[in-house]
């Protein structure tokens, strides 16, 4: 065996040269795999990072594409109403349909109620966890079933209309609102009668009283002209088709 | 002065380890040389072995299948195929079949050795 390995030496010297060339590029690999390791993870959350911002300002154009093209259709309507009398009934049909769908941008007087995290912190009462002292979804949903429940005509929560299928759910440290997330505080533009809307909600055993009596920061306040904007995305209707009427 | 390749291979790793490292981009290029850098000194041990060890076929094979390797893994790059993944595929069939070759050779110089000495009639 010995035999078969030293016959010649005439090996050696290429071997040793491949093999240090070999060496070179394992010591390369191995230096890199280990530059690789410690930034995999912030080169992987920036390109993410990147995505998201990038549909973000996608999704910006698009909803002032849809705005222009909105204002387009309004003044073609305009147009169109100032020519006959049956043009302008259906045409005052259909905007205040599209007021109750939350299609138009609306203006009117009304309220304006902010809500902020309690200020005690945990321990300061014998109330329970930290969790307690922060706004939830479902106070919010408290909040605005109350706000319709006393007459409100347009509601939004942080610039978001709430209309039929608008849901508010907790999404982690945030909020969202059908599908934009919104952060704290939480600022709800009503309008609707003012006297009325702040009777109702300063209602003793109200939301409002109960968020208060735990150290929310709740603020209320009467304004003359509030303007809510319109829903961006207008809902479409898979199922349900609407029921007309047999005539007889 | 058996040694003296793994001397080469431990000098070659120690100098570049401590300065050298290339674009993260690039890792999967050197770790494609690297295994056929390996398939070629393999399989030169394995034509050692059974006689047929040729200076110039193994300088030239080294270096010019680590360009093949890396230019097919490139091409892969470019064409949206993983080409990368036939070159690993290849070479570490070659490998393989050629440490089995070696680990065959072995065994066979052992026991026709120990054959001999069986067979030998002891004075």
């Amino acid at each position: 065996m010995r035999a078969l390995w030293e016959r010649g030496k005439s090996w050696i010297f290429p071997v040793s040269a491949v093999c240090l060339v070999l060496g070179a590029l394992l010591g390369l690999q191995v230096h890199t795999q280990q530059q690789r390791g410690t930034t995999e993870v912030s080169r992987r959350s920036s390109a993410l990072v990147g995505m998201l911002t990038n549909s973000q300002a996608q999704l910006e154009l698009q909803a002032k594409e849809i705005e222009r093209l909105r204002a387009l259709v309004g003044k073609l309507e305009h147009k169109a109403m100032s020519e006959k009398g049956v043009t302008q009934r259906i045409y005052q049909e259909l905007q205040n349909s599209r007021m109750a769908a939350g299609l138009l941008p609306v203006r009117g007087p009304g309220v304006e109620l902010e809500l902020k995290d309690s200020t005690m912190r945990k321990g300061e009462s014998d109330l329970g966890a930290q969790d307690i002292y922060v706004i939830h979804d479902y106070d919010l949903i408290r909040v605005a079933n109350e706000l319709w429940a006393a007459g409100a005509e347009a509601v939004t929560l942080n610039g978001q209309r709430l209309v039929t299928g608008t849901a508010i759910r907790c999404s982690g440290p945030l909020i969202q609102v059908k599908n934009t997330t919104i952060p704290s505080p939480f600022i709800f533009h009503v309008i609707g009668n003012r006297e009325n809307l702040m009777s109702a909600l300063n209602m003793r055993g109200g939301a409002l009283d109960e968020l208060r009596w735990a150290k929310f920061q709740v603020r209320l306040t009467p304004q003359d002209s509030l303007v809510l904007p319109a829903i961006p995305i207008a809902p479409k209707y898979t199922y349900a088709r609407p029921v007309l009427e047999e005539t007889p | 002065m058996t040694l003296l390749p793994l001397i080469a291979l431990l000098a070659g790793f120690l100098l570049v380890y401590y300065h050298f490292a290339v674009p993260p981009g690039w890792a999967d290029y050197v770790a494609i040389a690297i295994l056929a850098g390996l398939d070629a000194l393999i399989g030169a041990v394995r034509a050692r072995l059974e006689g047929q060890f040729d200076e110039a076929v193994f300088i030239s094979g080294f270096f010019v299948n680590m360009g093949l390797a890396i230019l097919l893994a490139y091409l892969g790059d470019k064409l949206g195929v993983d080409l990368y993944l036939a070159v690993v595929v290849a070479l570490g069939i070659r490998i393989f079949t050629n440490l089995g070759r070696i680990r065959g050779l072995f065994v066979h110089a052992r026991l026709k050795a120990h054959r001999d000495r069986q067979t030998t009639p002891s004075h």
